[in-house]
């Protein structure tokens, strides 16, 4: 299939690829030998650009086209969640909706990527959405209503929404803040690991020792994979509540975030 | 290889290239669709989580 019809090609390319060859250049090689060797050859090289190619296409896929369907993912579940908040609005204002489409929403103006919708659970298929999933396992996460514990999150460095991205723009005293459907919880950051092993799951305790406390309390902890584009390591973000807030009728968000 | 499809396909050079295009096409849909969002998690570029090292042998 290869040799018949390719003579208009290997007439082109005889003088080049065939060079390599020395067989080919010292003596005139019977021309059918000669042919099928281009033929060989050409279709080698058209593998090799194709393989570029492709992995072009992966690179455009996943630092382009995941961002789209996890934006849309998110956008789209973040509008329910607003829209179940708002048909609850009863005299039932303690409890705070946990339903399958997210639990709240992350706000940390020095990522300025606006609000990140959260969710339970940080396999790959809900943090494809383009959502910041709190921990289940390997250490169960508190969470922000909790008298003391760790409100530990996981979300993207790059691709599928990239929520974390600009991680590392946070700063000691950056406010990060947690939007529930009747309260504002404003953390402070106070501490970051700019890199640490994957298999450091003590940075999710409840008392995170490496970030410097030694007593429980209201804590927050963002992961997401360092270096960029890779995820050798990990980055961790450690913040404190400072205050929370009741959400007024016209969810006036706190100051932090005007 | 890509000069023996060209001769395989019907047509004129234009219906060739038209042809041409819309193969290219869905080879592009097929690898966005299916192919990379099977590639990915075997990649190691986009774990977030700690803990995933174990995790990811399933």
């Amino acid at each position: 299939m290869t040799a018949t019809g390719q003579d208009a090609d290997v007439e082109g390319v005889e003088g080049t690829d065939d060079g390599g060859a020395p067989a080919a250049a010292s003596r005139p090689a019977p021309r059918k030998a000669r042919r099928r060797i281009a033929a060989v050859v050409s279709v080698i090289g058209e593998l090799l650009i194709t393989a570029g190619v492709v992995m072009g296409l992966f690179v455009a896929y996943s630092l382009w086209w995941t961002n789209v369907l996890a934006d849309r993912a998110a956008h789209h579940q973040g509008d329910q969640v607003r829209r179940h908040w708002a048909e609850s609005k009863g005299p039932d204002q303690q409890k705070e909706l946990d339903t399958k489409d997210g639990l709240g929403f992350l706000h940390v103006p020095a990522m300025k990527n606006g609000e990140v919708l959260v969710k339970k659970g940080t396999s790959s298929k809900i943090l494809n959405d383009g959502v910041a999933g709190y921990y289940t396992e390997p250490v169960k996460s508190g969470l922000p209503r909790d008298k003391t514990g760790n409100f530990t999150l996981a979300a993207h460095r790059d691709g599928h929404g990239a929520k974390f991205h600009n991680i590392d723009k946070l700063k000691d005293g950056d406010a990060i803040v947690y939007e529930s459907q009747d309260r504002w919880y404003v953390y402070k950051v106070f501490a970051t690991l700019p890199e640490t092993s994957k298999y450091n799951v003590d940075v999710l305790n409840k008392v995170p020792k490496e970030s410097g406390k030694k007593k429980p309390g209201r804590y927050i902890t963002l992961t997401t994979c360092t270096p960029v584009y890779t995820s050798n390591y990990r980055y961790i973000v450690w913040g404190e509540l400072v205050r929370t807030e009741k959400v007024d009728a016209d969810r006036t968000p706190p100051k932090e975030l005007r | 290889m890509y000069g023996w499809i060209w001769r395989h396909l019907p047509g004129n050079a234009w219906v060739k290239a038209l042809i041409s295009l819309v193969l290219a096409l869905a080879i592009v849909f097929l690898l966005f669709q299916y192919v990379f969002p099977w590639a990915e998690p075997l990649l190691p570029f986009n774990d977030v989580t700690v803990d995933q090292g174990m995790r990811a042998v399933r």
